[in-house]
């Protein structure tokens, strides 16, 4: 019965590394209790939705007046789920290029457009006659949002249009995509996902790198040098940023010889995924302060990288509230991963084609939270292993 | 050597209740060979770690040249090159690779790190792995890389933590030549358990338990001055050995006998270097005394056993050890 013993001296040296084991069985209950948090529970999704109404509205022969625009948007503002909660919401706009830009922030799902003869239309067909007017969806049809938003909004839209004209379909739907979204292949829709995972994994190799020079020893040796913490850090960093490029770059080609294409300028998002690539070795240097060992490091990394692949919308949506708002940019807890920037930027420019000036906001969050998560790993590192 | 270069004064450190060095001063000079001795726990490698800058001492301060070790002058840490107790080594980098590394690490040019590197390898036996992944080097090899790591950017004081251990024969004899061939150009400072170690290559030695520095002197002046002192045997013919010792009591009133196993000195206890201990004897026909400078009354005891009607056959001699006064000074209890 030597298995027993092998089985006993396993669970003598688990006792031994409680912490190990303890890490290991708190990730997944954890990520479903963060998943409960963020999702309320029972709470369900609300899109939104943005409307430009260019219905002027008639007046009828009775002397009322008839403002279809209004009533459809009241329509869609009606839709409950049965806890009450609105399905869209719907919210009135008069620039386009404001609205598109939302859609591509994705701060909007679904921009709807009235036409100015929606009331005509409305009433000629009350009265027997079979005019017909366009409303015109615009969307990204990318967004994993769009396609539900779309169809909930369409549904209202019809309910009402129906409602005022007796069954007949007075109201055909032009649906204008996005940038290149319309063209887009499943396979070129996990894209943008893919390169952030790329870049995530460089976490892995940060930690376990430093990890590696505190396991032997060698950081001791450095110590006595008064090599700095930043300088160790920054050369370490330096060397792994070169490898993410590397990752980007052969990941694209890999994908360009499956048939990805590219709307935006690629060196856009090779910049995107360098500064990515910077905070994402921020916090492996985070997750290399709490290390001792090479296998410590890989444990701790696997709670960062289970936030980073499962609350940042590099593997799925998740849908997240609103903390605050800064400079109308709605501010969510999950705005403090890289990848919810990378993500929303790499799909910016590989699927809606933006250039530079359309992922400003990504660049500057992540450029940010590179710097944010260097220092705190540089002084994290400095008080856990070269103070004297 | 009265020029002193590295000054340690009222060095002390605490964990938690433990004092691991406890006001810890000593004076080393400049061009000597310090040896740092004690037991496991003694609080060397925690004297040597202050020392060096690697740990913050709860009081008192090192200087080396004058310039405070605590306090970032970076300077003071140039002059100072540490080999470690542990192999710590770059395993996916070769030989020559992290002697420039480290070379550079401490502010020299790559070409001169370089430079040094090479004559290191050579003068410890490695220049043919200079390209070799240190991985791939034996015990004894990596620990001779060990010790250039700590010379490459020339320090001026070498504190070598255990540099023997581990080694074989072979290593240990070119480890120890090539010591002595760095003492008088630099300062070293070694911490060691090998007493033969320490004796072999020391001026100085220094002794600390439970964190207390016990002594400092050269190995010679310990061995005459502390310890049960040198053993004499002697073969007695004609007589027996008990009356020989009674003859050697005789001529020698002023001096106190103890018997190895009786636990204290007759009352009043005698000064150090009249205290003799009466051994058990290799063999029956012998006595064996040991004391401080025994030698020097050689002529006596002989003269009194030749006086009671014996003779001294064979005489054995063994002098003092640095052992001896190592164990006379921290016991023999077990550490750690």
């Amino acid at each position: 019965m030597r298995f027993l013993s092998v089985l006993r001296k396993c669970a003598r040296e688990q006792k031994r590394d409680l912490w190990i084991l303890g890490l290991s069985l708190a990730f997944a209950p954890l990520f479903v209790f963060i998943y409960w948090m963020f999702t309320g529970g029972n709470v369900t999704t609300s899109y939104g939705i943005l409307v430009i109404n260019h219905d002027v509205g008639i007046t009828l022969s009775d002397g009322s007046n008839l403002k279809s625009g209004e009533e459809a948007i009241s329509a869609m503002e009606v839709l409950t789920f049965k806890d009450g909660s609105p399905i869209l919401r719907v919210k009135s706009i008069t620039d386009r290029p404001a609205g598109e830009k939302s859609l591509r922030d994705r701060d909007a799902t679904v921009l709807i457009i009235i036409p100015p003869d929606f009331s005509q239309v409305i009433a000629e067909a009350q009265s027997g006659e079979t005019p017909t007017t366009t409303l015109e969806f615009v969307g990204d049809l990318t967004n994993p949002y769009y396609t539900v938003a779309a169809v909930m909004a369409i549904t209202a839209l019809d309910s009402y249009t129906v409602s005022m004209t007796s069954e007949y379909r007075a109201v055909e739907l032009l649906e204008t995509a996005l940038g290149g979204s319309a063209a887009r292949t499943e396979f070129e829709i996990y894209i943008p996902g893919l390169f952030v995972f790329a870049v995530i994994l460089i976490m892995f190799q940060a930690a376990m790198m430093v990890a590696r020079d505190i396991e032997s020893g060698t950081l001791q040796r450095l110590k006595i040098t008064r090599l700095t913490a930043f300088e160790y850090l920054s050369g370490t960093t330096t060397w792994l940023v070169l490898i993410a490029v590397v990752t980007i770059l052969v990941t694209f080609a890999t994908a360009a010889a499956f048939g990805f294409r590219s709307q935006g300028a690629l060196w856009i998002a090779i910049l995107v995924g360098i500064i990515t690539s910077l905070s994402i070795i921020g916090v492996g240097m985070i997750v290399a302060s709490f290390s001792k060992t090479v296998s410590q490091a890989f444990v701790i990394a696997n709670f960062p990288f289970g936030f980073f692949m499962f609350l940042s919308g590099a593997a799925f949506p998740v849908p997240m509230g609103t903390l605050f708002t800064i400079a109308g940019r709605d501010i969510s807890i999950v705005d403090i991963l890289p990848p919810t920037h990378a993500v929303a930027a790499l799909n910016k420019v590989f699927t809606l084609g933006v250039g530079l000036d359309g992922v400003i906001y990504e660049l500057c969050a992540l450029s940010l939270l590179s710097v944010i998560y260097f220092a705190i790993g540089v002084w994290l590192f400095r008080r856990m292993h070269l103070k004297a | 050597m009265n020029k002193v270069v590295l000054q340690a004064q009222g060095l002390t450190k605490k964990f938690g209740s433990l004092t691991a060095v406890d006001e810890l001063s000593l004076d080393v000079y400049q061009g000597e060979v310090f040896g740092l001795l004690g037991p496991n726990g003694a609080g060397k490698t925690t004297s040597i770690s202050m020392i060096c800058g690697l740990l913050e001492p709860d009081a008192g301060s090192v200087s080396i040249h004058g310039l405070p070790v605590h306090g970032g002058q970076v300077e003071a840490f140039t002059r100072v090159g540490v080999c470690p107790q542990e192999t710590i080594l770059w395993e996916k980098l070769t030989c020559l690779e992290q002697l420039e590394f480290i070379g550079e690490m401490y502010g020299v040019s790559r070409k001169v790190a370089r430079q040094r590197g090479e004559e290191l390898l050579a003068l410890l036996g490695l220049s043919e792995k200079r390209d070799k992944l240190s991985a791939t080097l034996s015990g004894g090899m990596k620990r001779r890389l060990n010790v250039a790591l700590a010379l490459v950017h020339d320090p001026e004081i070498l504190v070598l933590d255990e540099p023997e251990a581990g080694l074989d024969p072979q290593s240990r004899v070119l480890v120890r030549e090539y010591i002595r061939s760095l003492a008088k150009k630099k300062t070293i400072i070694l911490t060691t358990h090998n007493m033969d170690e320490a004796e072999r290559l020391a001026d100085r030695v220094a002794i600390i338990d439970h964190g207390v520095l016990l002594v400092v002197d050269t190995p010679e002046e310990l061995k005459r001055t502390i310890g049960e002192g040198d053993v004499l045997e002697l073969e007695i013919k004609e007589i027996s050995p008990e009356q020989a010792m009674a003859a050697i009591e005789e001529a020698l009133p002023d001096l106190s006998l103890r018997s190895e196993q009786s636990a204290a000195w007759q009352s009043p206890p005698p000064q150090e270097a009249d205290r003799f201990v009466v051994e058990n004897a290799p063999r029956d026909d012998m006595v064996s005394l040991r004391g401080i400078n025994i030698a020097d009354k050689l002529p006596t005891i002989i003269n009194a056993i030749q006086r009671a009607g014996g003779q001294v056959g064979e005489i054995h001699l063994r002098a003092n050890t640095l052992e001896d006064v190592f164990i006379a000074l921290t016991g023999r209890r077990l550490r750690e």
